[in-house]
């Protein structure tokens, strides 16, 4: 890699802060910023231009998916991975599907942890199998909903979307299927993919009807 | 009259009531008294008991105005005053004024005392106060008739109703009381949650973070760390989910508070609602599964659980990514009955109509998979 990924640091506690901060450094990557509150993170992504964002859900002054929303009006491309602890699961899933392509718990191991930053910079989705059951939950409500034309998800996905959701990694997943690696691969972003345009279509629908267009 | 301890701030209309009640009916019985004081055998006589009428009725009010005072004391004399005027009607009326039609002294100012009654002690002492004063009416009556009684059952019913308010009352100030708890502790829980998210989850996850990378003794510390940081999030985490009271739980709360660091749990971010005989039922099988997994699975394999709300049915499934067991033995040991999973999980499940699945293959760990379809309520 020619260029160094550029990453920035969301997160209220300083120490947690600086330690990923400095693991992070370690592995390679260029932490072009750190701050602990959701808005100066808003403000500065687009000075920065970091090509990740590491954010922490549970920030001081706004949501998590505030910050989601405006790294991405700030930044199209960014990629964002969350932390969080457990038991925020409602806001897990509303900063998934604001754009957050990742989510891992803050008791993940650091090794784990760096290996999400990776894919996270490599465009591909983390799933934790907590994340996998919110998604699945969410597309079951939205399919149970009286609104029309919910966002599906084909007999494949959902079959790779459970397997997540149960705990097992890509590969055993696409040893199970018979598939490979990169399908698997495939077939979980596409789950996202669809939730977020979702997500999209209704705020603008939501927008036009309220004459905010 | 424990209800009457139980019960100020509710209480506090009715004894208000029971003083407004007081007045209009003086006011009645003065206007009954002054319109027929003619035809009593003793008309001065009427002065004492209008005065004493009066002053009992200011009296009344004001020493019932005080919680501490409504006790025996306060409420036996209160019978007593009411019952003497009552009484001393065939003194100032006389009998044969009485038994020709012309109204009592007290009238309807007789039934104050068995409304407090009713108020400071609930249904039956209001009764007994009805039944005394009723007695004592139909003492100074010449003879029996449906008006002498119609005022006593009159009594009763107001006694057996305002009695009645006065437990539904005391239910609902509990009920508040409980609330207003309730609330003050969730609010404490989250603050506390706040703090400890704040500052010493932060510092455990540090310190199994940077120790993670050292070797010996500080590793041992981190790992010792990091296990006290996830038993912190999960105490903060997973409050008791709140006491149903249509009969109707969320089953994702019940299964998340099986979560740890070896059991993670899925489920949809939207409550899945489940009668709770059916959720509990669930919850316990779940249980069950986990325990086997933990007994068979070996110490360093991950538990997961998922929780599938579908239109017609809910599918829980829990997995372990352990040892797994040989095709032949998992049925060998169900027939054998020695698997404890087969009881405690099929059982309940079929009770509730619904299937299990078990999946296993060595290396593979083992899935068991409950599917129990929803019953239209």
């Amino acid at each position: 890699m020619t260029e160094r990924i550029r990453l920035m640091v969301v997160d209220d506690h300083p120490m947690w802060r600086t330690g990923v901060a400095r693991d992070l450094v370690e592995a390679g990557y260029d932490v072009v910023a750190t701050t602990g509150e959701g808005r100066q993170a808003v403000r500065i992504a687009g000075a920065t231009r970091p090509d990740v964002v590491v954010l922490d859900l549970q920030l001081p002054d706004i949501s998590g998916v505030e910050v989601v929303h405006g790294l991405r009006a700030a930044l199209p491309d960014v990629r964002v991975l969350m932390l969080s602890a457990s038991g925020e699961q409602q806001s897990v899933l509303d900063a998934v599907k604001a754009g957050a392509t990742g989510y891992l718990l803050k008791s993940a191991a650091p090794d784990e942890f760096l290996a999400a930053v990776a894919r996270t910079a490599a465009g591909e989705a983390v799933f934790t199998p907590g994340l996998a059951g919110l998604v699945l939950g969410e597309y079951r409500r939205l399919a149970a909903a009286p609104e029309p034309g919910p966002p599906a998800l084909t007999e494949r996905e959902t079959e790779v979307l459970r397997l997540v959701a149960k705990g097992l990694s890509y590969k055993q997943i696409a040893e199970r299927l018979g598939v490979s690696h990169r399908t698997v691969q495939n077939h979980v972003q596409n789950t996202l993919g669809k939730l977020q345009l979702h997500n999209r279509v209704e705020l603008t629908r939501y927008a036009i009807e309220q004459g905010l267009d | 009259m424990t209800t009457a301890a139980a019960a100020g701030g509710l209480q506090t209309p009715l004894w208000r009531a029971i003083v407004v009640f007081r007045f209009a009916s003086l006011a009645w019985a003065l206007a009954l008294i002054a319109g027929n004081v003619r035809d009593y055998v003793r008309p001065l006589a009427a002065i004492p008991v209008v005065v004493v009428m009066i002053g009992w009725t200011v009296a009344a009010s004001t020493l019932f105005a005080r919680p501490e005072r409504r006790r025996w004391p306060l409420l036996i004399t209160d019978l007593a005053v009411t019952a003497a005027v009552l009484l001393s009607a065939d003194l100032v009326i006389g009998r044969e004024a009485l038994g020709s039609g012309t109204p009592g002294l007290a009238v309807a100012w007789l039934a104050a005392p068995v409304l407090a009654w009713a108020v400071a002690g609930g249904r039956r002492l209001g009764v007994v106060a009805a039944l005394l004063l009723g007695a004592a009416d139909l003492v100074i009556r010449p003879q029996l008739n449906q008006a002498s009684l119609t005022g006593t059952s009159l009594m009763l019913l107001a006694a057996v109703g305002v009695g009645h308010v006065t437990r539904l009352a005391a239910i609902a100030e509990a009920r508040l009381q409980r609330a207003v708890e309730l609330e003050a502790a969730t609010r404490e829980r989250e603050r506390l949650a706040r703090d400890i998210h704040d500052s010493v989850l932060q510092v455990l996850a540090l310190v199994r973070r940077r120790g993670a990378s050292l070797d010996g003794e500080a590793r041992e510390l981190a790992r010792l760390a990091g296990e006290q940081e996830a038993a912190l999030r999960r105490l903060i985490a997973t409050g008791a989910p709140p006491p149903s009271t249509s009969g109707v739980v969320d089953l994702g709360a019940l299964v998340t508070a099986y979560a740890s660091d070896v059991v993670s749990v899925a489920a949809p971010a939207t409550a899945v609602p489940l009668p709770s005989a059916v959720a509990s039922q669930i919850a316990a099988a779940v249980g069950a599964a986990l325990d086997n997994a933990a007994r068979h699975a070996g110490p360093a394999a991950g538990i997961f659980v998922l929780v599938e709300d579908e239109l017609d049915a809910v599918t829980v499934t829990v997995r372990d990514d352990g040892a797994g067991i040989e095709p032949g033995r998992l049925a060998a040991a169900e027939v054998e009955g020695r698997l404890g999973v087969a009881q405690a999980i099929r059982g309940r499940i079929t009770d509730l109509g619904g299937t299990v699945r078990i999946h296993s293959a060595p290396g593979q760990g083992t899935e068991i998979e409950m599917v129990v379809p929803k019953v239209s309520a």
